[in-house]
């Protein structure tokens, strides 16, 4: 007979969460929903009326592992909105500043899903594991430290670009940081390619996690609102898609779909559009492809610091018009979008964000659908949600 | 016996733990010298358990029931309850906050923890720095309550934070004498020095309390007054 | 009451290097200790007060000696130095920060890196601070009033301020000296400056004045292992030279006069604004 199994909360992950799954007699889940419990802040509702400028300082702080991305996705919005060209070297340092939050999140998203892979009795692997991860994200940070002018929240991302550009001496000092990520991006990626193959070969199910959902990427370092039909993206309640009443009304999250249905979004989702990346196979190919993508970003940036022109300008002054606008960022989970109406008083008329994770909400959903329940919370954190 | 800490989220971005394991390869020093017992974001344990220090970073949803649950069940559990960070301790960027977003409208009321349960310790900033979390981790571990003072006072205070209170507080009561550091320390930028005085942009103030709590002229603890390294 | 905190040593000192001379204060301590530091590896970066329009100070992070020297020289107005500290670390990218300022911003650096709340990754990179000894000081346009009003000089055209014997001194670029009684210009303080007890920047590494050593020397206050060795390096190496201090009436008996005075006379100011029921700092 079927069963219904909780999760609750699920753990190594951000925010608050719950599992419900329903479970056949073989184990294998049959449907499964995955709950959002975290009170929903109102960050949409917060800004209507206020400054704009006061937009990417308040959204920031929806997220405090990837507050870059919604600060670049929140001025891209009210840029396109007022219609206001961001000189080239504050959109070199605001490519720069995400991909060093990305270079930071990544590596946190391997601390939270190690333990997935590594076995308790591996002590010295994880503590290795572990001091790799945080040299890693210590020059995603300092990136974003001197880029942004803060690790965590940074305001110099401004609308009409970036506070101020970096110093000779700063850039030499990222250079640096770069070259030494560059070899530990090298060893997280075999490292964790490996053990997710044991993983996978050791539970006996190579597909663990396959799903048949489309994919939303952009951009591979950055974002491009030009990219995706924006015809296609609707945001729905809950309640219309969900058929469960105590479950629509449980969620904190909208549900956006993309041409009507749930689509994946993230590293995977990236490589897949812009590489060859394998698709339709287990998720824990998302693993290894954010693994992979830090190398692209370290990549990326070293070329930001070669083309970067540290006596260029990099912000105007942008001058409010009514108008609405959209803007896209490549967060680490998946493509963050913001979309902004400001009037020519410099106010918020209205605002919306599809905040990069809620792509993959529904899709967890899927993912977990079809394999055993006790791998549920393996799948669910492969989305880094 | 090690201490027991645990660490629990209401409503925030989780910046402040982060800002806690931006202690990069301390990080596993500071893991290694107390005995974390609960961590949703980093741990596996699902019950909050009896523990030393609780740490708690973010505000209180009033009304979400569960919240208020999870309020009760922290001041019982725990024998010293931390707010950690601006959201937590002083209301920081959930002052703004009123409610009217899909799919949860109802939820409209968020209030700093200090202000819903009686706290021991309260640290404003959004998000304070690693090093101050391991200072006030480091002090509570050898109970310093010198150095934690300031933060039992916060904790007391109940009081909301703003960059007006530099105003209030220091420009106003002929104390200001133009030293910076609030401007210095202000995670937004809000700060300005003009003639020598700060100006706040309320359009950027997010009321983390944090340059009110840097100001040497609005509290001057005696351990700052000590002269190292001699 | 103990007029100078705590130190190590004192010493009068000045630097060897004549083109700082010309342009600093007094020795010259905090220029060639800075120039030395940058020029060493000793600091990547310091914090000063540049001077700006019609003598208004405006705080810059400083890399290289000439820089350095461009900013030398007294501001006898409020210059939020500690301002920069997080930049220097952000944009400029600086990892051994050197800081001067009045004991009062050294206070203010003091407290941050014992609460770095708001200072991520910030002060474990402040690698030296030097205070000035300073007994009050003037907002832009109380300084505007003195230089302007009593001494009778424009301010665009003031090279030079100093406050010695008594009097407070203005410096034309035409060559004119212009002065008034010290006693005229205490209307003009800045009131904040009344709730002051440090006279000798009590928690630097190294603090440094005029009082106590003669002209075109300082008064340099040893007070950490850091700042001793720095100095002696610089001494070492022939970059400044020294003299024991006068323990005399016109020495170390002036600087501790002056010392106490202050302590004394704002120990009753902050007393009185208990009294009304007003904040004062708090010490605790
Ligand atoms: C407001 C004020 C009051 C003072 N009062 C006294 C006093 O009562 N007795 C006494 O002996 N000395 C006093 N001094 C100190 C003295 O004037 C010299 O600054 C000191 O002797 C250093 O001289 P120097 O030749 O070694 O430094 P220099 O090589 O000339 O360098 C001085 C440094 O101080 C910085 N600076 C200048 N003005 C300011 C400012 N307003 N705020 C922060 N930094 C600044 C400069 O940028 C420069 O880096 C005072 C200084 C100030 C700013
Ligand atoms: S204080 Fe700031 S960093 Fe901490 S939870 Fe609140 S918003 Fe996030
Ligand atoms: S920290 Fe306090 S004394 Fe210093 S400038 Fe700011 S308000 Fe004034
Ligand atoms: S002015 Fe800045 S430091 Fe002060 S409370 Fe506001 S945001 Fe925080
Ligand atoms: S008297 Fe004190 S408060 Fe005033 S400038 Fe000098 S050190 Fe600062």
């Amino acid at each position: 007979m079927a069963k219904t199994i909780n999760i609750t909360p699920t753990t190594r992950h951000e925010g608050h969460g719950k599992l419900i799954l329903e479970v056949e007699d073989n184990d294998v889940v049959n449907k499964a929903y995955y709950i959002n419990t975290t009170p929903v802040r109102g960050f949409e509702t917060m800004l209507v009326g206020r400054p704009a400028e006061f937009a990417p300082i308040a959204v920031m702080r929806i997220c405090g592992i990837c507050q870059t991305t919604h600060g670049i996705a929140s001025c891209a919005a009210i840029e396109d909105a007022i219609g206001c060209e961001i000189p080239k070297d504050g959109r070199l340092l605001r490519e720069l500043v995400g991909l060093g939050n990305r270079m930071h999140s990544h590596p946190l998203h391997h601390l939270l899903t190690a333990d997935d892979f590594i076995k308790p009795e591996e002590k010295e692997l994880r503590v290795d594991v572990i001091k790799l991860i945080q040299r890693m994200r210590k020059v995603g940070q300092l990136i974003v430290d001197v880029v942004g002018g803060e690790g965590i929240h940074p305001p110099n991302i401004v609308i009409g670009g970036m506070r101020t550009n970096i110093s000779e001496r700063a850039k030499a000092k990222l250079y640096y940081a770069l070259k030494r990520y560059e070899k530990d991006a090298y060893l997280m990626y075999e490292a964790y390619t490996e053990l997710i193959e044991r993983y996978l070969e050791e539970i006996g199910i190579p597909d663990l996690g396959a799903h048949k959902y489309p994919y939303i990427a952009s951009h591979t370092t950055f974002g491009d609102k030009e990219d995706i039909k924006w015809d296609s993206v609707v945001e729905i309640p809950p309640q219309r898609y969900y058929k469960d009443k105590k479950i629509a009304e449980s969620t904190s999250v909208m549900i956006p779909l993309y041409g009507g249905v749930p689509v994946e979004g993230g590293p995977r989702a990236r490589m897949a559009k812009f590489g060859n990346f394998r698709i339709g196979g287990s998720a824990m190919d998302i693993n290894i492809a954010r693994a992979k993508e830090n190398l692209g970003a370290v990549y990326r940036a070293m070329e930001i610091l070669d083309e970067l022109d540290i006596n260029g300008k990099t912000k105007v002054t942008p001058e409010y018009k009514d108008g609405s606008g959209i803007g896209v960022h490549e967060a680490p989970r998946a493509t963050n979008v913001h979309f902004a109406e400001v009037g020519k008083d410099g106010k918020i008329k209205s605002y919306k964000i599809i905040a990069a994770s809620t792509w993959n909400f529904p899709i967890v959903e899927k993912a977990i659908e079809g394999y055993p329940h006790q791998h549920a919370e393996v799948i669910m954190r492969a989305y880094d949600i | 016996m090690m201490v027991t800490v645990a660490h629990v989220q209401l409503s925030s971005c989780c910046g402040c733990l982060i800002s806690l394991s931006d202690t990069y390869e301390k990080l596993i020093d500071i893991l290694g010298s107390i005995d974390l017992v609960y961590c949703q974001t980093l741990a596996d344990a699902r019950e909050i358990p009896n523990a030393d220090v609780i740490l708690v970073e973010g505000a209180v949803c009033l009304d979400d029931h569960h919240t208020m649950e999870i309020v009760k069940e922290v001041r019982e559990k725990g024998k010293i309850l931390v707010a950690l960070g601006a959201c937590s301790a002083v209301g920081g960027i959930t002052r703004f906050c009123k409610g009217g977003q899909m799919p949860k409208p109802v939820q409209s009321s968020f209030s700093a923890l200090t202000e819903v349960v009686k706290c021991d310790l309260a640290i404003p900033g959004c998000p304070p720095s690693p090093e101050l979390i391991v200072n006030v981790i480091t002090a509570v571990l050898n109970g310093n309550m010198e150095y934690l003072r300031p933060f039992a006072k916060y904790a007391e205070s109940k009081r909301g934070a703003c960059g007006c209170d530099l105003i209030i507080n220091v420009i106003n009561k002929s104390l200001c004498m133009g030293c910076g550091v609030c401007a210095a320390s202000c995670p937004t930028r809000a700060i300005k020095m003009i003639e020598g005085r700060p100006l706040v942009s309320s359009e950027l103030c997010i009321k983390c309390g944090v340059c009110s709590f840097q100001c040497p002229r609005i509290e001057l603890p005696k351990g700052v007054c000590q002269l190292d390294g001699e | 009451m103990d007029p100078f905190g705590k130190y190590n040593s004192i010493i009068s000192a000045r630097a060897t290097d004549k083109r700082i001379l010309k342009k600093s204060q007094d020795g010259g301590i905090v220029s060639a200790t800075f120039i030395y530091g940058l020029e060493n590896n000793i600091l990547d970066g310091v914090i000063v007060a540049d001077r700006g329009e019609k003598f208004k100070p405006v705080p810059k992070v400083a890399t290289t000696p000439e820089e350095v020297i461009e900013a030398a020289g007294t501001k006898y107005t409020v210059c939020p130095n500690i301002s920069l500290l997080k930049s220097a670390v952000r944009e400029y990218g600086c990892d051994k920060i050197g800081v001067v300022g009045t004991p009062c911003q050294i206070i203010s650096t003091k407290k941050a890196i014992k609460y770095p709340v708001g200072l991520r990754h910030v002060t474990d990179k402040i690698a030296l601070t030097i205070g000035i000894f300073c007994m009050e000081n003037f907002p832009y346009n109380g300084m505007k009033t003195v230089v302007e009003e009593l001494c009778g000089a424009r301010l665009e055209d003031v090279v030079k301020t100093d406050i010695g014997k008594g009097k407070f001194w203005v410096y034309t670029k035409w060559g004119e000296t212009k002065s008034v009684k010290l006693k005229e210009t205490h209307p003009y303080e800045q009131i904040a400056c009344h709730v002051c007890t440090d006279y000798t920047a009590e928690l630097a590494d190294i603090s440094t004045g005029s009082v106590g050593s003669p002209d075109g020397w300082s008064s340099v206050f040893l007070r950490t292992k850091k700042g001793e060795e720095i100095i002696k390096k610089m001494i070492d190496g022939g970059y400044l030279e020294t003299k024991p201090i006068d323990e005399g009436k016109f020495g170390l008996g002036i600087l501790k006069k002056l010392a106490l005075t202050k302590k004394e006379k704002n120990i009753k100011e902050i007393e009185h604004r208990k009294e009304l029921g007003l904040p004062v700092p708090i010490i605790e």
